[in-house]
């Protein structure tokens, strides 16, 4: 009964989103208030029948209704509760669902908060995002419905969630991933509504630009987690694999980074426009595409979910008509741009747009990364394959002009700069950087890796630059370090975002360059030596666990005689499923983890064991959650809510008839 | 005037064609990834495709002394096809391939052995012989010859990774298909029969013309 009900709420969900793609739209074509005040209400129901829907599949879960096919795929009644319900998206309908709910969350919040925005444009928001919901729902009704059921003859018990996703980065990867995808279609209802209405100005830019922040800061997480994830549940010791999913998740995000900053600058000086409003088109899009190669099966990938082509044509013809008809509607509107805003090379405006740059070729280089095996062999050329070693090359020669600029480009003034004001900064902070990054590698490390120590540098070189950023602040002010006090959200999100930046680059450089590891077969008794570290393999314990049985290595590391850990790891057999899993042993530390994983055993008793040193890896994750913080912080700079305060009292709809006519000059 | 007006509607022209850059570029990866959709990911072609056979000199398994060499096989198009007594997938075709031999199909057996010297199993011939005639006797001959590949080298030049595989050969010693797994009727109907007809019928009009 329940499943039905979760069916039929999604079913009403289409109707409100057809009618909010259509009324709102339709009311803000014809300057009928009215029409356009329904677009809050509608949003809201949409939100409320998809989330019905969610807790009815949830409901199914938790209770083991087992005539739900999609239960019965995924869950299993000697899953933990928790499970059952991480268990939603552990399959392609529910985590479709997942992602329409999550979609309807962000259509409700818009909904909600921009009550400041005025009303033309807010109809014309949630109208784009109501019609872009349409293709998802029918999607998700008609090609993936999670409520699909095994009546009359249903299981007595399910066939259990695959036991790589029973963990606590299945809880929270996927809907910190999804809020960060689907949060980008408010940029890109932003986006769309201005170019309607034929007005881009720095208004726009102040009204989406936190919105895209939010979305981009979930993004960071959700690439952040998933990369810790990978790391310590799949047994592989990486942090990063150049898998075509990640390398879906990384193009929107390297997008949305250059968005935010974009923004910035068509915020503050009105100009940048069309590029801007490329970008927010750009970073949904290439969610969507991303979409599109996990569950259409154009791709091999852990990630991906099993292949079915008339979804991937759906999804395709989807993604097809909506990218097509913005890119279409942007060419037409932005030829009519034009900014009159006076700026000189040396300004911070086009370094940003140098960043700018850099971060869209470096979303190129991803993108044919990811997509020229497929054309290759498409076009008759035969199979290649493209990998790390493509990746990382370009992607090293992206860094060095990447992050000379984000260091600089904080010290420089909009419009122009006298060069020499900058020199003097820009001298010390090289000549600190350069001598301070070399010192550290060379006295750490027995060998230097030409790579560890120019990231070193760089990182060095965007902290020192970002402190002087503040040190200049407090000088011109006057205020002494007081000014750390006084300074806004925008600012502290610029300094701990770039700061994350600058840790996650060390993390990323000197993991690369110095990790080690060693494949060993061991006996209960022996010891092994690895970087310095004494691994002494003590025992091996039976395990029996609720839906797993298995055994686990007990490790113990010393170091110069000193014990530093007690590690365990696990490799578990699932009765359900039939499949084996590593669970490897982590020993986190600030500047190096240890991980132990367990293989097979030998006929003579002797266990194969997997030992690595990893330096600073966990930098990577930091670096990741400083990102994110910043992210925060922008969102709840001062101006945003103060702006919605001023706003309120304005009546509505003056900006309405200016609009008309922009609109019928079009 | 009016030459001014002709001027800013031909750069606003070439305006809106450099907007409509990335709606170009879009439509080129759109129609990839709908070929693409069509297509498996896992299948990888063969580097031995329209390669020439590569060279050898291998000793006939039934017959001891006997040796073949590259251009004792070439000159009509024909199935190259690798097999052991070990392979259970083999056994699935072989009644296949024996139908097409009645049909007029040349095939050449390359015989894949799985014993390892490295694990002390010494290669018994006449145990073999006895286990491939047993074989062929139950399940049907397709065979004109087999071949056996003891050093396996001929297998690593062909790049085959397991057994079965089947290759198809034209008159001039180029392999034109390179098959992993069984061949039943579809696989052969949909991968072999269209390219071995035509490759015949060269043939056959190769050596019409030789006679004239």
């Amino acid at each position: 009964m329940i499943p039905q009900l979760g069916y039929l709420s999604l079913t009403i969900a289409l109707g409100l989103a057809v009618m909010l793609a259509i009324f709102p739209m339709w009311g803000a074509k014809r300057g009928n208030v009215q029409l356009m005040n329904t677009a809050t209400t509608l949003a809201l129901a949409v939100f409320f029948f998809t989330l019905l829907s969610f807790l009815a599949l949830m409901y199914a879960f938790v209770t083991d209704d087992f005539s739900v096919a999609y239960v019965a795929g995924h869950s299993n009644t000697l899953l933990p509760t928790r499970y059952k319900v991480t268990a939603i998206w552990g399959g392609h309908e529910g985590s479709f669902l997942l992602w329409v709910f999550i979609y309807s969350i962000w259509m409700a919040a818009v909904a909600l908060r921009s009550q400041a925005i005025p009303l033309l444009i807010r109809a014309r928001v949630l109208g784009v995002m109501g019609l872009l919901s349409i293709g998802f729902y029918l999607f998700i009704l008609l090609m993936s419905n999670p409520f699909d059921s095994l009546l009359p003859y249903f299981p007595v018990d399910g066939r259990d969630l695959n036991p790589l996703l029973q963990d606590v980065g299945m809880i929270i990867h996927p809907p910190l991933l999804y809020m960060g995808y689907v949060g980008l279609s408010v940029s890109f209802a932003f986006a769309i509504a201005a170019l309607m209405t034929g007005k881009l100005d720095s208004t726009w830019a102040k009204w989406s630009r936190p919105w895209t922040v939010a979305a981009w800061m979930f993004l960071t997480l959700g690439i952040t987690v998933g990369s810790w994830w990978a790391y310590y549940e799949l047994g592989w010791g990486g942090w990063w694999f150049w898998d075509p999913v990640e390398n879906a998740s990384l193009m929107p995000w390297l997008i949305a980074t250059a968005l935010i900053h974009s923004f910035a600058v068509t915020e503050k000086r009105g100009i940048f426009k069309s590029w801007t409003v490329l970008l927010a088109i750009t970073a949904f899009s290439l969610s969507l595409v991303g979409t599109f190669l996990v569950r259409s099966g154009i791709v091999v990938s852990v990630h991906a979910f099993a292949s079915d082509p008339s979804r991937g044509l759906f999804i395709l013809g989807f993604l097809s008509v909506v990218i097509s008809a913005s890119l279409v509607l942007y060419a037409v509107k932005a030829t009519h741009m034009k900014s009159y805003v006076k700026y000189t090379m040396f300004s911070r405006e086009v370094f940003l747009w140098g960043n700018n740059i850099i971060l869209t070729v470096a979303t190129l280089v991803v993108l044919l990364g990811t997509f020229m095996p497929m054309i290759h062999k498409e076009l008759g050329m035969g199979s290649i394959s493209i990998g790390a070693p493509f990746f990382s090359e370009i992607f090293s020669y992206l860094l060095l002009p990447f992050a000379m600029l984000l260091g600089i480009t904080p010290l420089m003034r909009w419009k122009q700069n006298k060069i020499g004001a900058l020199k003097k900064r820009v001298i010390i902070a090289v000549v600190i950087s350069v001598a301070v990054g070399f010192l550290w590698v060379s006295l750490t490390r027995s060998v230097m890796d030409n790579m560890a120590v120019l990231g070193v540098i760089l990182a060095i070189w965007v902290t020192i630059s970002t402190l002087q950023g503040i040190h200049a602040k407090a000088n011109s002010t006057k205020q002494g370090w007081s000014v750390l006090a006084k300074m806004s959200g925008s600012e502290w999100s610029m300094v701990l975002g770039h700061m994350g930046f600058a840790v996650a680059l060390v993390g990323m450089v000197l993991t690369s360059a110095y990790s080690v590891e060693k494949d060993v077969r061991m006996l209960p008794g022996d010891s092994i030596e690895l970087a310095g570290y004494d691994f002494q393999f003590k025992k091996i314990n039976p395990i029996n666990a609720e839906n797993y049985s298995g055994h686990a290595a007990v490790v113990e590391v010393s170091y110069d005689g000193e014990k530093v850990a007690h590690m365990v790891a696990e490799k578990r057999f699932y009765k359900v499923q039939t499949s084996v899993m590593t669970e490897a042993a982590v020993d986190a530390g600030l500047t190096r983890d240890l991980f132990v994983a367990l293989g097979e055993q030998f006929n003579d008793g002797s266990w194969a064991l997997r030992l690595y040193h990893k330096p600073f890896i966990r930098w990577i994750w930091f670096g990741g959650l400083f990102m994110a913080l910043g992210g925060i912080c922008a969102m709840s700079d001062k101006r945003y809510r103060a702006k919605r305060k001023a706003l309120i009292g304005q009546p509505l709809t003056d900006a309405k008839p200016v609009n008309l006519n922009a609109e019928a000059q079009a | 005037m009016n030459n001014s007006s002709t001027d800013k509607s031909s750069t606003s022209k070439n305006k809106l064609w450099f907007f409509l850059a990335p709606f170009v570029i879009f439509l080129l990866l759109v129609g990839f990834l709908l070929k693409g959709l069509f297509s498996d990911p896992r299948e990888r072609d063969s580097a031995i495709m329209n390669q020439s056979l590569p060279d050898f000199a291998l000793n006939d398994l039934m017959v001891d002394g006997k040796q073949w060499q590259k251009d004792k096989l070439i000159g009509e198009a024909f199935l190259l096809n690798v097999w052991g007594t070990w392979c259970i997938t083999c056994d699935q075709e072989l009644p296949y391939l024996t139908e097409l031999r009645q049909q007029g199909v040349k095939i050449v057996g390359l015989y894949y052995d799985q014993s390892d010297p490295d694990f002390d199993e010494k290669l018994d011939i006449q145990q073999l012989r006895l286990g491939v005639s047993e074989k062929l006797l139950r399940l049907g001959n397709p065979y004109q010859f087999n071949i056996f590949d003891e050093s396996r080298e001929m297998l690593l030049d062909l790049g085959v990774t397991g057994a079965p595989e089947t290759f198809l050969v034209d008159a001039k010693g180029v392999i034109r298909v390179h098959h992993l797994g069984d061949v039943n009727p579809r696989v052969w109907q949909s991968k072999f029969a269209g390219l071995y007809a035509q490759l015949s019928d060269e043939n056959g009009t190769i050596s019409k013309g030789g006679t004239k």
